[in-house]
């Protein structure tokens, strides 16, 4: 069988397949909890294994491997795990076929980690797909391109490029010599951290179902619950703590994590980005308690807030309450908290605390040099300089951001949606939070937007979770590889005829 | 190619002369004044704000006399109470023999603040304002252009009236005069924090910045005129026309009635308005050149000319398009009326304002933040910069496919350097850190989260106009004291851009920066010992 030399491809295979076992898993679940569903579960599974199977064993890697490539790679399998995703969704009839973009929706959503759901009706959903459901926020978490080059050895690609360009953040941290063995650490660590979390959820009184899809959606910021009051359907203290620690956790960069694992709890202070990380999540806490004070009675108010700042900070978005119902400053600060989301390296969307970090060091250069015209600074974060190239990344990654939460926030209220709504859901949906101000609030679905507002909110989750450069240079990349692979094949076949 | 043969200014050379020579003539006054013990560019810069703004207030105060105002005498004392003021600051003081750029940033700044006090006096002691808060973001308002006011100009006494309109117009003057004069002297390190690009055109007007300055000057105030009698021709009364003429030309915005230019509701003055906003938010120096050669072609050459008026030609189209019911010619005067009175961050009203559709209104708010041409009195962040990073953006992404690309950013013909962008990249990261704040607080002070939003953005544009549920010109009201101070001193910052007034700051805190700088090499060193 002759196989065709494309990267992606054998990449969105890889990553098809990863998904297929996750449906099979779910359907198990289906037939165990016996409230139907088993049989769309498996037959997308099926599907799924069979155009994966497919597409792996059709292709194999090309020669050559570039960032382009990485990022067209990394894209492309997204596209076809979001399809892919809405499978299950249709099959057990929950979504129809012809709201198929509604399905996409909370695929894409899923896959995002950003926990925006147009799911009404928690009841008639069976467990099986809410538990995949969940499924598709942990796998999206710690990216399914790593999870594919950690346990696929048959994949054949390295690279800390395609690591790099999948996980959120500028740059990557190379944990060992071997990429490979660097995507197995990051994702034993992530299993690791999931299933403590699910324990420890199962002791303070959850049902098992109920501790491992909290678990999953926990570990990777993502937000989905199966109750569609979110976490206020416990009404417990203890499971909120356990879970403010768990988002915290993952708000935090995970190479971070692996270093402080291995090489003691110092790791920690060598860091000045989770100095940032937890300031600006307590600076938030403190504020939220300000602004609501003599609102809510104190004890709600700290559970409240508390909640609120840690779900936001690592855009978790699960919700104990109704914050639309607090003050417009308390808004305002929570709107701060989706922008700017978790530290870079870590599950969490949004622009990154790192990022945040740059640009003000970079800002406050510029103060200095408008005083000192010739004075060469280096920007300075914690004892480590930045190199002048990646702050530039830096800066173009923010305007970019930037322009598009304006370019997001016009367009949906051009559909009709009210400027709170329309720019928070913009924020919110970058920055993979999930909940956003206005309608869009915690306690209300996306059903609010208007369907091509949905669309809009779909581009931009993606755009968010693959931090934006991926996604727009995919087509860039991947029109550029036919281009070379045409000319490729022009060149053997001159050779042949000579 | 042959050279082009020098073209001579044919027009207006005896009123260019004639402005040139009073400015001369203000700066030899000042010079001769200045020969105090203290050097202090400060102290000669708020003298001279101060004894330069006293004739408004006795032109005022005549004015309010021929009308039989009651705010004759306590604008003529205030004035001459300015007067002797800054004659006795600018005759302790002299100008420096050196002045480093944090100086020159810091006099910048406390001669804005010298104005502020100046303009706050006048409202306090004439009563149009009861407390010193409400005084203080009045007199911002004013200094800065901005159309935000807790008071009913319909009310105000016929000085007043003039007074605020005048102060909204020398305001912007000032402007130009910062723009040609102080800005070379900063080099590259511009006040403009782009590093001369908005300047560049105004510099090479002339060969001598006193002539340069001259020119603009006349244009500007050539200008005012033509758009008083076009006011008077299409049936705006004497004084109301002279009022609108000096706020839309400067980009201010105040108004002499209550539902602004709206209130007259006739389609010429609409369409003068239109055409006075449009020309604010125009650059000086390419209407000069423009003019001077009789070369209208220069406007379209002009790609930053192309993108402002192309950006109200697209938002007058959406907002059309995402208005109910078809366009008539009713509609279509008002969304482009909104549109320019946006870009142009003029803030003056027409038209159903509540009526305008959720994505109109982002629109807007966008065109707010865009602002006029680089080297207008328009406020805002400029269109040249947002062009600018529009290409810095461009830049980033054809980087990460070639990483090691090494490009150089164009803008029409002129190339930008790095340290231009980095300043704009600055500029605009510090603005909006210090817009997150005052939005906090001025949502905490009584605004809803929406209002709280777009009065930020507006009152930093310098426009005013808020939206929410509050209605266009009444978030100010609906603020108390905090919220006043946050809005006076965001005006403020809009006005003369973040940059020069941290600077400032910096200069005022500089020992204790040495200080702690020495302290912590030394606690380095104890470290590493």
């Amino acid at each position: 069988m002759r196989r065709i030399a494309v990267t992606p491809v054998r990449v969105a295979g890889a990553a098809l397949i990863v998904v297929a076992a996750a449906m099979a898993i779910s359907a198990v679940v289906a037939l165990l909890d016996g409230g139907g569903g088993a049989e769309g579960l498996f037959w997308s599974a099926v599907i799924t294994v069979s155009v994966g199977t497919g597409l792996f064993f059709g292709s194999k890697v090309s020669p050559l491997a570039d960032s382009a490539l990485a990022f067209a790679s990394v894209g492309w399998s997204w596209l076809a795990v979001s399809l892919a995703g809405t499978l299950p969704f249709l099959l057990t009839g929950v979504i129809p076929w012809v709201r198929f973009d509604d399905a996409l929706f909370e695929s894409i959503s899923g896959f995002t980690c950003s926990g925006s759901t147009i799911l009404s009706d928690f009841g008639s959903v069976s467990q099986g797909l809410l538990f995949f459901r969940s499924m598709t926020q942990w796998l999206g978490g710690m990216g399914l391109v790593v999870l594919a080059v950690a346990i696929l050895p048959a994949l054949g690609i390295g690279g800390l490029e395609l690591i790099a360009s999948e996980a959120p953040g500028p740059t990557a941290d190379r944990l060992s010599l071997r990429v490979r063995d660097t995507a197995r650490r990051l994702w034993l660590l992530y299993g690791g951290a999931t299933c403590i979390v699910a324990l420890v959820l199962f002791s303070v009184g959850m049902s098992v179902f109920d501790a491992v899809t909290h678990a999953f959606t926990t570990v990777s910021t993502g937000g989905y619950s199966p109750h569609a009051e979110s976490i206020a359907h416990f009404d417990s203290f203890p499971i909120e703590l356990v879970l403010i620690v768990g988002m915290l956790y993952s708000g935090a960069s995970f190479s971070l994590h692996w270093h402080a694992l291995t090489q003691g709890i110092g790791a920690y202070r060598r860091v000045s980005e989770i100095r940032w990380y937890f300031c600006l999540i307590a600076g938030a806490f403190g504020m939220l308690l300000w602004v609501n004070h003599g609102e809510i009675e104190w004890f709600q108010n700290l559970r409240e807030s508390l909640f609120y700042a840690v779900s936001l900070g690592s855009s978790t978005g699960f919700g104990n309450s109704d914050y639309i119902l607090w003050m417009p400053a308390a808004h305002v600060t929570l709107l701060v908290l989706m922008l700017v989301g978790g530290m870079s390296g870590s599950t969490a969307g949004g622009m990154k605390v790192l990022r945040l970090q740059v640009i003000f060091r970079y800002s406050f250069r510029e103060l200095l040099r408008a005083r000192h015209p010739n004075a060469v600074i280096p920007i300075r974060m914690g004892s480590t300089t930045i190199e002048e190239q990646v702050a530039a990344k830096v800066v173009g990654f923010v305007l970019l951001y930037l322009g598009l939460i304006v370019a997001g926030g016009i367009a949906l209220s051009g559909l009709g949606v009210d400027p709170v709504t329309a720019f928070s859901g913009s924020v919110s949906a970058i920055g993979n939070v999930g909940p956003a101000l206005g309608e869009a609030g915690p306690t209300n679905n996306y059903l609010v937007f208007p369907r091509a507002g949905r669309v809009v909110l779909m581009a931009l989750m993606a755009l968010g979770r693959l931090e934006v450069f991926p996604a727009m240079l995919m087509l860039v990349a991947s029109t550029r590889g036919i281009a070379q692979l045409r000319r490729r094949r022009r060149l053997t076949h001159s050779t042949f005829s000579h | 190619m042959t050279p082009r043969p020098p073209v001579r200014a044919r027009t207006s050379g005896f009123a260019q002369g004639l402005t040139g020579r009073l400015l001369a003539w203000i700066g030899s006054v000042i010079r001769t004044l200045s020969k105090g013990k203290i050097e202090s560019a400060i102290g000669v810069t708020v003298g001279a704000v101060w004894v330069l703004s006293a004739p408004v207030f006795l032109v005022c105060s005549l004015a309010d006399l021929l009308d039989g105002g009651s705010d004759f005498l306590p604008l003529l004392l205030t004035g001459a109470a300015v007067e002797i003021a800054g004659l006795l600051v600018v005759r302790l003081s002299s100008f420096p023999s050196t002045l480093p750029i944090s100086r020159l940033f810091a006099s910048v700044v406390c001669g804005a603040l010298a104005a502020l006090i100046a303009v706050t006096a006048a409202h306090l002691a004439t009563g149009v304002a009861h407390n010193l808060d409400v005084a203080l973001v009045e007199a911002a308002a004013t200094i800065t252009g901005t159309n935000a006011s807790t008071i009913n100009p319909e009310l105000l006494s016929l000085g007043m009236l003039l007074f605020r309109a005048l102060g909204q117009w020398l305001a912007a003057a000032a402007i130009i005069i910062v723009l040609v004069r102080v800005l070379p002297h900063l080099g590259v390190g511009g006040l403009d924090a782009d590093g001369g690009v908005a300047t560049r055109s105004a510099r090479r007007l002339a060969p001598r910045s006193g002539s340069t300055m001259a020119r603009l000057v006349t244009l500007y105030v050539a200008l005012t005129g033509l758009l008083g009698f076009a006011f008077l021709l299409a049936g705006m009364p004497f004084i109301d026309s002279i009022v609108h003429a000096l706020t839309t030309i400067s980009s201010g915005g105040f108004s002499s009635r209550l539902g602004s230019i709206g209130s007259f509701d006739s389609a010429p003055i609409e369409w003068v308005a239109i055409f006075g906003m449009f020309v604010a938010g125009t650059s000086l120096p390419l209407i000069f050149r423009a003019m001077r050669r009789g070369d209208l072609h220069r406007f379209v050459r002009s790609v930053e000319f192309r993108v402002y008026a192309g950006l109200i030609a697209t938002v007058t189209f959406a907002l059309l398009a995402w208005s109910d019911g078809l366009p008539s010619a009713v509609s279509i005067r008002h969304a482009i009326f909104h549109a320019v009175s946006s870009i142009s961050t003029t803030g003056h009203m027409a038209g159903d304002f509540n009526g305008i559709s959720f994505g109109g209104e982002a629109l807007l708010l966008v065109l707010m933040v865009v602002g006029g041409m680089s080297a207008s009195v328009a406020g805002g962040f400029k269109v040249m910069r947002f062009m600018v990073l529009g290409r810095y953006i461009g830049r980033e992404l054809r980087r990460s496919v070639h990483p090691t690309v090494v490009e150089k950013i164009h803008l029409g013909r002129s190339s930008i350097g790095e340290t231009a962008l980095a300043r704009i990249i600055g500029e605009l990261f510090l603005a909006s850190m210090f817009l997150v704040p005052t939005v906090l607080v001025l949502s905490a002070d009584g605004l809803d989260i929406e209002g709280a939003f777009t009065f930020a953005i507006s009152i930093m544009s310098n426009v005013g106009v808020g939206f929410g549920e509050f209605g266009p010109l009444k978030h100010l009201g609906a603020l108390g004291a905090v919220g006043h101070l946050a809005a006076a001193l965001l005006m403020v910052i809009g006005r003369i851009s973040i940059t020069p007034v941290l600077v400032a700051l910096g200069g005022i805190g500089e020992p204790a920066q040495i200080a702690i700088r020495r302290w912590r090499t030394a606690r380095r060193e104890v470290v590493i010992r």
